[in-house]
């Protein structure tokens, strides 16, 4: 293919892709340019609120607080559920006698925790950081024992026919063999991450993005919700993106390589991965 | 990888048919007395944990507090107006975004134009926490149970409208090709070829849709204070009545595990010609 073929290749994938979300915005901009109406303010003037409020309003610091609180709780939500996930997918009798009260565990509400924890707790950033992580934890924690439990056993036998430490053991063959799935709770982590951060600021904050949103909507300052609730889509948008980003970039040898031969440097096309994807 | 894992499936198999090894096997795989004491265990922790009294009183109550707040939440008239509230809401949502999520999922799936076209929008939405959009919500229609319908919608339509997306776009191309070679009806395609090839997908989606509704559910109750379980929630737990906002939150998790494995057993049960799709 040569420069001119391929160039002509991108644009016309990226015309497809484009097209539909630059319509969207365009159609809202139009049709909002000159509403009077209270509810939906024009867009022009959400994105300059938006604008406003990031470069010299408190919009800026609240996002801060709000993003701070949401990693936080992810961290601890992945070392709990990894480190559990791998002692549990280890064990076959202990992952057996707990599989009924961890199904449990994922099916409770977790959001029904947020009026009690912040009640105890008060409006400080710990209490949502408790409530982030104990909504994240489940999705990772279950992923990993899923990872752990297909490891091939020849594998897990053979390791113990040489007798290589333990630690070894979950460095080198465990944690990298269950990657993939815990990679795919974390995504799941990260939404279910998101909806907490929104509820707990809702139900009791003094600052976070979703204080702000539930805030300037009482107050009826509508362009305000309007221009917090794109920051919250344009942030979870990003977020996801920078997730999947991750994922290429530590899991790349389990994208790129067929499992049949992982020692040969055989790459599958990337375009032929875009559509597996 | 795949060859060896089914070849030591293969090997347990002659395990499984006898009779006494059987049943060993399944108590290893099934302890009854192990699940017991892992739940005894949770017990005494979770009442240790608070006789050290490291944690806020209000935060964990006593196991046999909770316990003894059961039979007065259960026996009251409240549980099932608030089950029955919750349980409405989240119907009407789940069932309007079945009816809007399958045929638009049907419609996009089977041009590659149009998917293509609203992939980045349908990756910004399904990223987008939707219980974000309540205060916009709110301002619109006020805290009612419409607005609670609304929001479920909101959550619901996404898993099932990609997920049929999905089942259409993943045909065996082997399948594809046949269907073009021997120049098939369009419509005949479409009924017995690309319909049935969906549904595993679509169900999927489904159940993925009714475990969300009732989380969206109650989240609205809980910030926006409409009749149902959050709510319920809320009011024990600011009216310093803990043990009955736990017991409100286990019975929300009942409900939960009973919806999810309901939905497991459905999809079992109606697509025994076919393996379940993932996706998830």
């Amino acid at each position: 293919m040569t420069m001119r073929q391929r160039f002509l290749t991108f644009a016309r994938a990226a015309l497809v892709q484009l097209w539909l979300p630059v319509v969207l915005i365009a159609a809202w901009w139009i049709a909002s340019s000159s509403s009077t109406s209270f509810y939906f303010p024009p867009l022009s003037a959400i994105l300059a609120d938006l604008w406003q409020g990031l470069t010299g309003g408190d919009l800026l610091s609240a996002t801060g607080y709000s993003l701070r609180n949401l990693l936080l709780g992810l961290l601890v939500a992945l070392v709990a559920g990894v480190a559990v996930g791998v002692l549990l997918g280890l064990n076959k009798a202990v992952e057996a006698a707990t599989r009924p009260m961890l199904d449990y565990a994922r099916a409770v509400p977790h959001v029904a925790f947020v009026p009690v924890i912040i009640v105890a707790l008060g409006l400080g950033w710990l209490p949502k950081v408790l409530l982030i992580a104990l909504g994240c934890v489940w999705p990772i924690l279950l992923n990993t024992v899923d990872g752990v439990r297909g490891i091939s056993p020849q594998v897990l036998e053979c390791t113990r026919a040489y007798r290589i430490p333990l630690r070894l053991v979950v460095r080198r063959v465990v944690l990298p063999a269950c990657a993939p799935q815990a990679f795919a709770g974390l995504r799941v982590a990260l939404q279910v991450g998101m909806v907490m951060l929104i509820v707990s600021e809702m139900y009791g904050s003094t600052t976070g993005i979703g204080f702000f949103v539930l805030q300037s909507g009482e107050n009826y300052a509508v362009t305000d919700t309007w221009a917090g609730t794109v920051l919250i889509g344009g942030l979870g948008y990003l977020l996801s993106l920078v997730l999947l980003a991750a994922e290429q970039l530590s899991l790349g040898w389990y994208f790129q390589r067929q499992p049949a031969r992982r020692r040969g440097a055989v790459r599958v096309p990337s375009t032929e991965r875009a559509v597996a994807s | 990888m795949t060859v060896t894992r089914s070849a030591s499936d293969l090997g347990a198999d002659p395990v499984t048919r006898a009779g006494a090894p059987a049943r060993a096997r399944r108590r290893r795989e099934h302890p009854f007395l192990a699940r017991i004491a892992v739940f005894a265990a949770v017990l005494v922790v979770w009442e240790l944990v608070r006789l050290t009294g490291i944690v806020p009183a209000g935060l964990v109550p006593s196991p046999l507090d909770v316990l003894g707040a059961l039979p007065g939440v259960l026996g009251g008239a409240a549980l099932w107006q608030e089950l029955g509230a919750t349980l409405s809401g989240a119907l009407e949502g789940f069932a309007a975004s079945l009816v809007v999520g399958v045929p638009l999922g049907l419609l996009i799936g089977r041009s590659k134009l149009a998917e293509r076209s609203t992939r980045l929008v349908f990756d910004f939405v399904r990223s987008f926490p939707t219980i974000a959009l309540l205060p916009v919500l709110l301002l619109l229609f006020g805290a009612t149970t419409l607005m609670k319908s609304i929001v479920v919608f909101l959550a619901c339509v996404w898993p099932v409208l990609l997920q049929t997306m999905y089942g259409c776009m993943r045909l065996d191309p082997a399948v594809e090709d046949t269907v073009r070679a021997y120049l098939i009806p369009r419509r005949l395609v479409y009924w017995r070829v690309i319909l049935p090839n969906a549904v595993p997908f679509i169900a999927t989606g489904v159940r993925l849709a009714a475990t969300t509704s009732v989380l969206v559910a109650i989240a609205v109750e809980v910030l926006a204070s409409v009749d149902g379980l959050g709510r319920a929630i809320t009011d024990a737990q600011t009216g310093d009545a803990t043990p009955t906002a736990y017991v409100y939150i286990f019975l929300g998790g009942v409900l939960g595990y009973l919806i999810n494995k309901g939905a497991h057993a459905a999809e079992r049960r109606l697509l025994r010609w076919r393996p379940p799709a993932s996706g998830e």
